[in-house]
């Protein structure tokens, strides 16, 4: 059950990872994530859905803690994950908008763009997509990049080496003052969404972002997840994980994001130390 | 007849200081002889009239197995009490007994009532540990001739457990659709295993399994399977999906980070093991003083468990223990408050204060008073005395209730009610024709036991909606 069928750099910290997952895989639609358990000490992991092939689903993960960096290292094609279930969250409602833009400067940012950018091409819009790196080192294989579904695709990156240099923010604000975009669908580093929520603050047009939280179960049992949002509580796994990014209390994702970073500090210590 | 034993006898239980840092069970019931001494305290009531059998939302029995524990068979004993309840180590360690069965015991009126928990108990773990029960439930499902149809049972929790054991036994193929990884519902995510210890747990859900039913984890219905799906492919579903979302104060703070739902608190623990981290993945974050508020079963298990986690527990209820007590078992609230839980009644919380960092440090509360009036649930009615007091906290885990998960809402086209309950008939059907549900889904918060008579009657209905619509009855 749940095999791992495939496992690929993307780039030093990120990789691809591809399990055996046909029950997840039959219904899932963009904006949809999964819930995966390493093993049966293993903590229940989010993860966004970069590629759907037949049963297998595909994620890109960066290796952060002690369940990302011990399913780099000591999982391989042919071992099996404990759990993997889903398709959780609320489908993104898509439609024909006119352009869009997809913008992501992290690994889950730049899974969800696959799909959703299929999904709205499909749709009959326009898209554009901005994959921000921090520099060239880090920009992903082509394969893994949503250039072949969009109809403009740009790298941007910190340090200038390739592409535009800058942010995706940076070009999005170029873009947005050039041409009229409808739709705007971002996920990636908690901060830069939030950045983004004030840059597009005045702007008319619809801002999507992944609010990417803590969670447990991923089904509503817990509220580990919760954010605030247009002023009440939402579930990020049951009402999300996509919101409109300027009604987000984007101050009480990121502190809510940093509840277990002590903790966190002491697995992966452990873990590394073994 | 002779003359009757007023006082109960005590089953042995950890001492409290082994308790404090550990999560072994609490309770650790009788032996034989206490068994057969407590047993022999029942008068015997006739099953016509026995205020036990008749409180017991299964009709367990009583007074019969009882007398076949006084006269040593345990197997008879555990024969007549599978007649009508599958799991009896489970609700023998975790209904509330006091209002069921002991609730309206005879014996009461003179004495303590009989221990009908205990000694379900006692009888549960003795075939259990003997193979009883294996061969017990064999020869129950043998008495079947082929296979009358096919049913899908959505969720493994008490309901959906007791529905598919009751379904295999009445001769149908049974699919358990469960959207977690572990099985066993509120019993695995929410009662600690100091209360049902997990090797409990798993061998009453092997028990299931090996009666034949298959148990599909990872799957959540109305996402990863649709409920239009299970009916074209089953003759039948039962939904217990339970009232697994919490409630949360609407009040401010309530962002603040290790503020905890109880669902969140108790799940990190029970189903991730968090406090065995780092061995287990799964971080839980406590300070030195957890501060819970509510004063049901809920808050009663955190408590606990944060107690065993090293900090501090103060239980904040906003009305009296007596009203307590008719939200919690009774022997949850004894052994918290003998290990050293602290509470405070009569205290409504109205902001939670956070540091620098936004980390909860302290509540505030207003203080009430109880009214000369009772509500509708015999409680008294509270008012707000305009005063204040703040409680330094920097954990705090809100016990308040559930509602109903509103996840397979939004896929299913069926009908709920106000309160988010699903609306169901009295054949437990709901309005889409071959749809039954139970348990909490249906209720509301209520109890184990409930829970697991809803799946037992409605496996009992489902049963007569198949042949009927097959045309066999
Ligand atoms: C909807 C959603 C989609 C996601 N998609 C991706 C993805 O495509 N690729 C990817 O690499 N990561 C993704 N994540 C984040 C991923 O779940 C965490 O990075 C992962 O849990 C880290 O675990 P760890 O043990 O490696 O690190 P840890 O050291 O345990 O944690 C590092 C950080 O990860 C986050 N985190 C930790 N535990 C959880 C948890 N149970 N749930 C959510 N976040 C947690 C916190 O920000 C934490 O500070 C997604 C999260 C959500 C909610
Ligand atoms: C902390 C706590 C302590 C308690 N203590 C006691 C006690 O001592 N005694 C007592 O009698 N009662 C107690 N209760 C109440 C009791 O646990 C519940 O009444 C009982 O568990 C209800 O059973 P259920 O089967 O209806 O639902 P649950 O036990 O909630 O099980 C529902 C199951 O369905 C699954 N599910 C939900 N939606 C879906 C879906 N869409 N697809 C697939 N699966 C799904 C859930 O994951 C879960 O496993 C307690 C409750 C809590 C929270
Ligand atoms: S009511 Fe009490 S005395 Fe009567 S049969 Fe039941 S347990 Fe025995
Ligand atoms: S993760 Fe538990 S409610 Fe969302």
């Amino acid at each position: 059950m749940f095999r791992v069928t495939m496992k690929e750099d993307l780039n030093e910290q990120d990789y691809y990872l591809e399990v055996e997952a046909p029950h997840v895989s039959r219904h899932w639609r963009p904006g949809q994530f999964v819930i995966i358990v390493t093993h049966e000490r293993g903590e229940r992991v989010p993860m966004s859905v970069a590629t759907i092939n037949g049963g297998r689903v595909g994620m890109f993960i960066k290796k952060l803690g002690k369940t990302s960096v011990e399913l780099y290292r000591d999982f391989k094609v042919g071992s099996s994950l404990y759990a993997v279930a889903g398709p959780l969250g609320r489908p993104l409602k898509l439609e024909s908008y006119g352009t869009v833009v997809l913008a992501s400067d992290a690994v889950c940012g730049h899974a969800e763009q696959l799909g959703l950018a299929q999904e709205l091409a499909k749709l009959g819009n326009k898209v554009i997509s901005i994959q921000t790196f921090k520099t060239e080192k880090e920009v992903y294989p082509e394969k893994y990049l949503a250039k072949k579904y969009v109809d403009e695709h740009f790298i941007t990156t910190l340090d200038g080496t390739a592409g535009y240099k800058g942010h995706y923010i940076d070009l999005l604000r170029e873009l947005l003052a050039r041409r009229e975009v409808k739709a705007v669908f971002a996920g990636g580093v908690l901060a830069n969404l939030k950045k983004l929520a004030e840059a597009t603050a005045g702007l008319n047009a619809r801002v999507y972002a992944l609010v990417r939280t803590i969670m447990v179960d991923g089904t509503g049992m817990c509220g580990s997840c919760r954010v605030r949002y247009n002023g009440v509580i939402a579930y990020a796994c049951r009402d999300g994980p996509w919101f409109d990014a300027r009604l987000v209390d984007w101050d009480d994702v990121l502190r809510r994001d940093a509840r277990f970073k002590k903790v966190e500090k002491i697995a992966l210590d452990k873990y590394l130390a073994r | 007849m002779s003359r009757v034993v007023k006082k109960r006898f005590t089953p042995k239980v950890l001492p409290v200081s082994e308790r404090l840092r550990s999560f072994g069970e609490v309770v650790l019931g009788y032996d034989y002889e206490t068994s057969v001494r407590e047993a022999s305290r029942c008068l015997r009531c006739p099953l016509w009239f026995a205020p036990c059998s008749k409180a017991c939302p299964l009709r367990v029995k009583v007074p019969a197995f009882l007398e076949y524990i006084v006269k040593g068979d345990l197997e008879a004993a555990a024969r007549k009490v599978y007649e009508d309840n599958l799991f009896p180590s489970i609700t023998g360690r975790v209904c509330p007994q006091e209002w069921f069965c002991e609730g309206s015991c005879v014996v009461s009126k003179i004495g303590e009532s009989v221990s009908v928990g205990l000694l379900e108990r006692y009888v549960g773990d003795y075939a259990r540990e003997n193979g009883l029960d294996e061969k017990i439930l064999a020869e129950m499902v043998s008495k079947n001739s082929g296979v009358k149809g096919r049913v899908a049972v959505v969720g493994s929790g008490p309901a959906g457990l007791s529905a598919a054991g009751w379904l295999r036994l009445r001769g149908y193929e049974v699919v358990v659709y469960e959207a977690l990884h572990r099985p066993g519902g509120v019993l695995a995510y929410g009662i600690p295993e100091f209360r049902l210890p997990r090797s409990v747990l798993d061998h009453e859900i092997k028990k299931v399994e090996n009666l034949g039913v298959e148990i599909r984890l990872n799957h959540v219905v109305g996402k990863t399977v649709l409920l239009s799906e299970l009916l074209s492919e089953y003759d039948a579903v039962f939904i217990g999906s339970g009232a697994g979302t919490p409630k949360l104060l609407n009040i401010p703070g309530v962002d603040l980070n290790n503020v905890y739902t109880a669902n969140e608190f108790l799940t990190r623990v029970n189903l991730m093991r968090a406090h065995l981290f780092p061995e287990w993945d799964t971080p839980i974050s406590v300070g030195k003083t957890t501060l819970i508020i509510g004063g049901g079963n809920t808050a009663m298990d955190a408590a606990r468990v944060a107690l065993r986690l090293g900090s501090k527990p103060v239980v904040v209820y906003r009305r009296d223990r007596e009203d307590m007590l008719k939200t919690a078992r009774r022997d949850e609230v004894l052994h918290a408050e003998e290990e050293g839980v602290e509470f405070r009644y009569y205290l409504q919380p109205v902001e939670f204060l956070g540091d620098e960092n936004g980390f909860v440090k302290a509540v505030r509360f207003e203080v009430m008073e109880p009214l000369n009036e009772l509500d509708e649930r015999g409680k008294k009615k509270i008012v707000g005395t305009g005063r204040y007091v703040e409680i330094p906290a920097d954990t705090v885990v809100i016990a308040i209730g559930l509602e109903p998960n509103r996840l397979l809402m939004e896929e299913s086209g069926l009908r709920f009610n106000e309160d988010g309950t699903i609306a169901v008939d009295d054949h437990l059907m709901m309005s889409l024709p071959g749809v039954f549900a139970g348990g909490d889904a249906i209720r509301g918060e209520s109890t184990v036991v409930e829970a697991m008579a809803d799946g037992k009657r409605a496996a009992e209905e489902i049963d007569l909606y198949v042949r009927r619509k097959k045309g066999l009855a």
